[in-house]
């Protein structure tokens, strides 16, 4: 509006009238005339008709009227006007007046000779026809306009180049198409009539308002739904929802006074007839006509408002929300093998069966709706929410309940089979490329409400575990702390049992690497970073064969509850083979190191890495379903790698170094009796325990490796990440303790000698 | 906030009005000018320079009416149908005035910049002009008619489509 700022709207601005200024100023001094903008303001609350009648009161309103800032706005609410499209024919239409602009120079130079000579040269020079042709237009129009801008349009040309609204087009100038009358199959069509361009935004809406307004206003006038023109007029129910929908939109266009009981009440004429429709489509859907009526009355749907309605009906009566307890009970899948288990085989039924039921009425759907609506996305929406959130809720509570490891393993595993149901989904025809992000976006949904509860379970349930699992070790340490005491201080002769030990050492550093990948869960990690681990220790190690090694070790049972740390682990009989090459593993390193009995032993560190792996697999099968829930599982996966190194580090591994390092101070190698032979024995202890310790960090450094980094579920140059932070922490500890450890064992080392010195040497 | 601030416009023919602090505030141009000089404004009458008593008076009486509306958001270009709501009874009471009036007090909605009064004014001009003919209409705005009839027909047979059928 803008525009008509610099333009004053006085009233009777007769440029040719000798009087004009005299009553001017006669009508500013006896009545208030209102300024344009606010005029502007005014005509916005008129109804096209008055509007187009208030046009006829002068060139000045005309030009108001007219212009394309009231038109394209009405263009645009209906959704048919492009920018682009407009841009594109303006540029054109500039071009074309560009061409006609130089021929007009010619004319004009022809005609009036050499006086103006001038112009056209400086313009031709400039090339710059758009800004520069104007003055010349200017010029040239007064002389032209009766030949080339006929009456219709006699805004004069220079006014609309100003306005940037400049298609002035000789050629389409005169056209008659304003308003012609049109058939009723072509109102069915108007919209795609409807061309965006610039100047004539009016004559556009123009053919529209022509089509359509008689029915809307009719319809809107109508007393009685049933009377209206528009169902007279046409017959068929899908034209008439196609007229309808035409008219919806056209009315969005309507924003003259009182529009809003106007589009209540054709909002009211809508339903009335989608109920009508909806109900024809009820009763076809009951008689399951699919290729009949059904699909007749899905089209009509379709054709009035998107088919919304149709495709909620047919969901609602789906066979597989109505008879959703037969695809599988929830509560079948626990307790099936004792309490507190879950069952995987029964939610995988239960999601065969869903999908295959599904996959049925995705056929159907797709032969009832036209290829254009996607009808899936909701119809997977539903059965999400109604079917599969219903199942899987009724179930997590009843796991939560009754067993926290039951609960973590159903909620982990049926999302995982939960993505694998969405790959099993046929896409329809109708399905855009987005149906599986779709779907995605379901299961996402369906998991939101409960990946908060399952990843802090997750968490506790690992802290919980581990802190039970240091506890426990410490209480049998102390509980045998005396005998430990005295063993370790004790001088025993160990020299066999320990290159025994140092060998099963060096097999240990492969154990991580070697056992892990084996666990249930497998990940794709082999033996290639066994090997690089076997290069940085700088030892060509002899690889064990797990299997033959249990075997012949085959009397450490139950390794994970540690009882094997008794003695007489020999002795002990074989309960049940170790089942995993890692209890294998542990069941052997145990036996060597029985005698050595460390203070903080690989077995515990072990069964963590064992726990937080299990943990962090659960959890790592939400990174899939992206979002925010991706960012929560990865969080919390690194809370539990962090909970993992809390626990193993300063729980378990720095109250053994403590231990050990007291134990040092404490230890006066010619004060005890037998002081005979190998008295550095504690020393070379102290070493063992260094290198126990060394191996732990190298195994959670695998572990970070693997898990963490090869899964992506943190970035290990992330340097500001806690993972990575808690990990440096670790490690740190471990040096500092190290360090401590052999500080005091020089230092006593050093007594030792003096004492020797003092003792032995004859002076 | 306990006792609410008396401000003092004087309209054009140098009549003072008292009013309230935050009836005044109605007027984004005053409220605005408050901002900027703050307690000045209490003390010394704000010159409303053209707008005279009756006019004034009678924007104040629509500003104590409506003091306790929630102030308009201005951004209506977002959505140019929201702003088409219907008068209510009140103001449409509040506007049976004479024509010269309604156009005075558009105008000094128009300059105190007060949103709703000047819709209020604007939608009831519209009503006024619903259902006259171009002469009635140039009557009223005191429009002097440019056109030749063959002219004024041409716009008539133009926009033939939008005559109701």
């Amino acid at each position: 509006m803008s525009a008509f700022k610099r333009t004053t709207v006085i009233g009777g601005l007769q440029r040719h009238s000798v009087l004009a200024p005299l009553r001017e100023t006669q009508i500013i001094n006896t009545k208030p005339v209102l300024p344009a903008e606010i005029l502007s303001t005014i005509l916005d609350y008129l109804h096209i008709q008055e509007l187009l009648r208030f046009a006829r009161v002068s060139k000045r309103m005309r030009e108001m009227v007219y212009d394309d800032t009231r038109w394209v706005p009405r263009l645009q609410l209906m959704g048919c006007w492009n920018e682009n499209e407009a841009r594109r024919r303006a540029e054109a239409a500039r071009r074309k007046r560009s061409e006609t602009l130089q021929s007009l120079q010619q004319e004009a130079t022809k005609s009036i000779g050499i006086g103006v000579n001038g112009q056209p040269n400086k313009t031709n020079g400039a090339g710059q026809p758009g800004k520069s042709n104007v003055m010349l237009f200017d010029a040239a129009t007064e002389g032209q306009r009766g030949s080339h801008v006929n009456g219709e349009h006699p805004k004069t040309a220079v006014l609309e180049l100003e306005d940037g609204f400049d298609t002035i087009d000789p050629t389409h100038n005169g056209r008659p198409t304003l308003y012609e009358a049109l058939g009723a199959s072509s109102r069915l069509k108007i919209f795609s009539q409807v061309r965006s361009l610039r100047g004539f935004a009016r004559q556009e809406y123009g053919k529209v308002y022509g089509a359509l307004a008689p029915f809307y206003l009719n319809a809107v006038r109508c007393e009685n739904h049933t009377n209206a023109i528009i169902f007279r007029t046409y017959r068929d129910p899908d034209q008439q929802a196609q007229m309808l929908s035409n008219i919806a939109r056209f009315s969005n266009s309507d924003m003259a006074q009182g529009w809003q009981q106007r589009y209540e009440k054709f909002a009211a004429l809508i339903s009335a007839f989608e109920s009508a429709v909806s109900r024809e489509f009820e009763q076809a859907l009951d008689d399951t006509d699919v290729t009949g009526k059904m699909r007749k009355y899905a089209h009509v749907l379709v054709s009035l408002n998107g088919g919304h309605k149709g495709v909620e009906l047919f969901i609602s009566r789906s066979s597989i929300i109505s008879s959703r307890y037969k695809l599988g009970n929830p509560l079948d899948c626990l307790g099936q093998q004792g309490t507190g288990t879950f069952s995987i085989e029964q939610s995988f039924t239960f999601f065969n069966n869903l999908s295959t039921a599904f996959n049925e009425q995705i056929g159907i759907l797709d032969q009832v709706f036209p290829a254009s609506v996607n009808t899936i996305v909701p119809f997977v929406q539903r059965v999400g929410k109604g079917v599969v959130a219903e199942y899987l809720t009724t179930l997590f509570d009843e796991a939560h309940r009754t067993n926290t490891e039951a609960y973590l393993k159903a909620v982990s595993v049926t999302c995982e089979q939960c993505l694998e149901f969405a790959k099993s989904l046929r896409p329809t025809s109708a399905s855009g490329d987005d149906f599986y992000e779709a779907v995605d976006e379901v299961i996402v949904g369906i998991y939101e409400p409960h990946i908060d509860l399952y990843l802090q379970e997750e968490l506790e349930f690992f802290k919980k575990n581990s802190t039970s699992e240091v506890s426990d070790w410490e209480k049998r340490l102390s509980e045998q702390d005396a005998s430990m005491e005295s063993m370790f201080m004790a001088n025993v002769n160990r020299q066999a049992d320990k290159r025994d030990f140092l060998s099963s050492f060096k097999k240990v550093v492969m154990m991580p690497v070697n056992v892990l990948p084996t666990f249930p869960m497998a990940s794709p990690f082999g033996s290639k970073p066994a090997t690089a681990k076997a290069l940085v220790n700088g030892e060509t190690l002899l690889v064990p064969d797990p299997a033959s090694q249990a075997s012949t070790r085959p009397s450490s049972p139950g390794v994970f509850n540690g009882t094997t740390l008794s003695t007489n682990g020999t002795t002990t009989p074989v309960s049940e083979p170790p089942t995993t090459e890692l209890a294998a593993k542990a069941a052997i390193m145990n036996s060597r190191l029985e005698g050595i009995r460390s203070l903080f032993s690989i077995e515990v560190a072990l069964n963590l890495v064992h726990m937080a792996k299990s943990s962090i697999e659960r959890a790592a099968v939400f990174v899939r379903l992206g979002g925010n829930s991706a960012k929560d599982a990865r969080l919390q996966c690194e809370l539990i790698f962090i909970s993992l190194l809390q626990t193993l580090g300063t729980r378990h591994i720095k109250a053994g170094f403590d231990q050990a390092v007291d134990h040092l101070s404490n230890y006066r190698p010619h004060e005890t009796i037998d002081n005979k032979r190998s008295t550095v024995t504690p020393l070379i202890t102290f070493l063992e325990l260094v290198n126990v310790g060394d191996l732990i960090q190298q195994m959670i450094d695998v572990f970070y490796g693997q898990e963490m980094v090869a899964a992506k579920l943190t970035d290990r140059d992330d340097f500001l990440n806690p993972a990575v932070k808690e990990k440096k922490r670790f490690e740190q500890m471990l040096d500092e303790r190290v360090a401590a450890g052999l500080n005091k064992g020089i230092e006593v080392l050093m007594a030792e000698v003096e004492h020797v010195c003092a003792t032995v040497q004859k002076s | 906030m306990s006792e609410p601030q008396i401000l003092k416009l004087m309209s054009n023919d140098n009549v003072e009005i008292p009013v309230d602090k935050d009836v005044a505030c109605r007027s984004i141009l005053i409220k605005n000018m408050m901002d900027d000089i703050g307690e000045q404004a209490l003390t010394e009458a704000i010159p409303i320079p053209n707008v005279n008593e009756a006019v004034l008076n009678k924007v104040i009486e629509w500003c104590v009416h409506h003091k306790n509306d929630p102030t308009q958001t201005n951004d209506d270009d977002a959505d140019s149908r929201k702003k088409t709501t219907d008068i209510d009874e009140w103001d449409q009471k509040f506007m049976q005035v004479d024509q010269e009036m309604l156009f005075e007090i558009i105008l000094a909605a128009n300059y105190l910049d007060i949103k709703a009064l000047l819709d209020v004014g604007c939608k009831t001009v519209a009503n006024m002009i619903k259902g006259k003919s171009p002469e009635e209409i140039r009557k009223t705005f005191n429009i002097q008619n440019d056109f030749t009839p063959e002219e004024e027909d041409q716009i008539r047979r133009e926009n033939e489509w939008a005559e109701d059928r």
